[in-house]
């Protein structure tokens, strides 16, 4: 057995096959982790933004590859993300929302729901999103796994999910006021 | 004993260089498996554009797509010479040609406001000519061209889709 370990033939691949399992492993757990939490992200109430797209560090760009691939430069769309609610509790179709609040200003703004996969949430009605043009301003949005007659975003059956509120062409205020800026809030409801 | 330190080190050493590695890698990765699902299962090949409709739920390609939009896609390939992007775009609603790296950096996004025409007529180089040319800091690339779909009318959609067609890139 001593012979087998001192044969540097059979130790240093090893080795190497050991790093590399531990490198990729900390490398992806790290990144999979850290799509709510990360140190570029702006953080407003339990919404996150990535301000800078520019993305010329590795790990930003390893992180949106991993949540937004192809996503556009920060100048022309803002994306924030949040995956619970107002009071900390993640979201879930186990319960009702409701979307209390206005997005900020910008030319588009749309509401959808991911899936933990980060694709879009199944429902049987194949609707995906609330959005400046189809929103009613006289209800509140609902997100909700049973049918509503308006404003209704379907959370399906996922155990838990993500909000994305996107805004297309934000006016110069906002990008100025990022962690401040008043940001509708996600309240659970009765279902 | 000295020699498991030693080795503790080297692993330890190493897994940081595999950490680093890793994390370079994973744009690079998403870039070519989504490049690899494009030309196998769309069969679209580089410099082709290929439309899609509006995102499902049973879209798997690409993580968190704009259910509000229409893409239209090409993966670039400068090294044979430039090409050329031309369409009729609509004049009432949102939409932008973005071109990116294939590390996915987002290196170029123009919208509808932007082009002050729905003419779209573009020329992508690797030299930059004149005002019309776009030059890609690289030869290889992936472009998408959005279009916005508000209101899910079937009257919109089929539109918005028409003029979708007309983008061609070659």
């Amino acid at each position: 057995m001593k012979k087998l370990f001192k044969n540097k033939l059979i130790i240093i691949p090893s080795l190497i096959i050991v790093s590399f399992f531990i490198g990729a492993f900390i490398a992806i757990s790290s990144i999979n982790s850290s799509t709510q939490n990360n140190k570029f992200a702006i953080k407003n109430g339990n919404w996150t933004v990535n301000p800078k797209m520019d993305l010329k560090d590795d790990y930003q760009r390893a992180l949106i590859a991993r949540i937004g691939v192809f996503a556009l430069d920060d100048k022309e769309a803002l994306y924030f993300l949040s995956r619970k609610d107002d009071m900390g509790r993640i979201l879930s179709s186990e319960y009702d929302y409701e979307i209390i609040g206005t997005p900020p200003s910008g030319r588009y703004w749309s509401y959808t729901l991911y899936g933990e996969d980060y694709f879009l949430v199944k429902n049987k009605t194949n609707r995906f999103s609330i959005n400046i043009e189809n929103f009613n301003e006289n209800h509140p949005i609902i997100i909700s796994s049973t049918e509503k007659k308006t404003n209704w975003l379907p959370s399906g059956i996922e155990k838990q999910f993500y909000i994305t509120l996107r805004l297309y062409n934000p006016i110069e205020k906002v990008y100025n006021n990022l962690e401040s800026l008043k940001l509708p809030i996600i309240k659970r409801i009765e279902k | 004993m000295k020699k498991i330190f030693f080795y503790i080190c080297v692993v330890c050493i190493m897994s940081f260089g595999f950490y680093k590695l890793t994390i370079n890698s994973i744009p690079k990765i998403v870039y070519g498996v989504f490049h690899y699902k494009i030309v196998n299962n769309q069969n679209v090949k580089d410099n082709e554009i290929k439309h899609f409709d509006i995102p499902s739920d049973k879209g798997r390609d690409v993580v968190m797509p704009n259910p509000d939009f229409l893409y239209s896609i090409s993966f670039y390939d400068l090294s044979k010479g430039e090409v050329n992007l031309k369409g009729t775009m609509p004049d009432s609603t949102y939409w932008s040609v973005a071109f990116y790296k294939p590390n996915t950096i987002n290196w170029y996004v123009k919208n509808d406001r932007e082009f002050k025409t729905n003419q779209l007529d573009l020329k992508l180089s690797l030299v930059d000519n004149d005002e019309k040319t776009i030059k890609s800091p690289v030869k290889k690339g992936f472009m998408i061209i959005r279009i916005l779909v508000e209101k899910k009318d079937q009257k919109f959609i089929d539109h918005f889709k028409s003029l979708q067609q007309s983008i061609k890139l070659n």
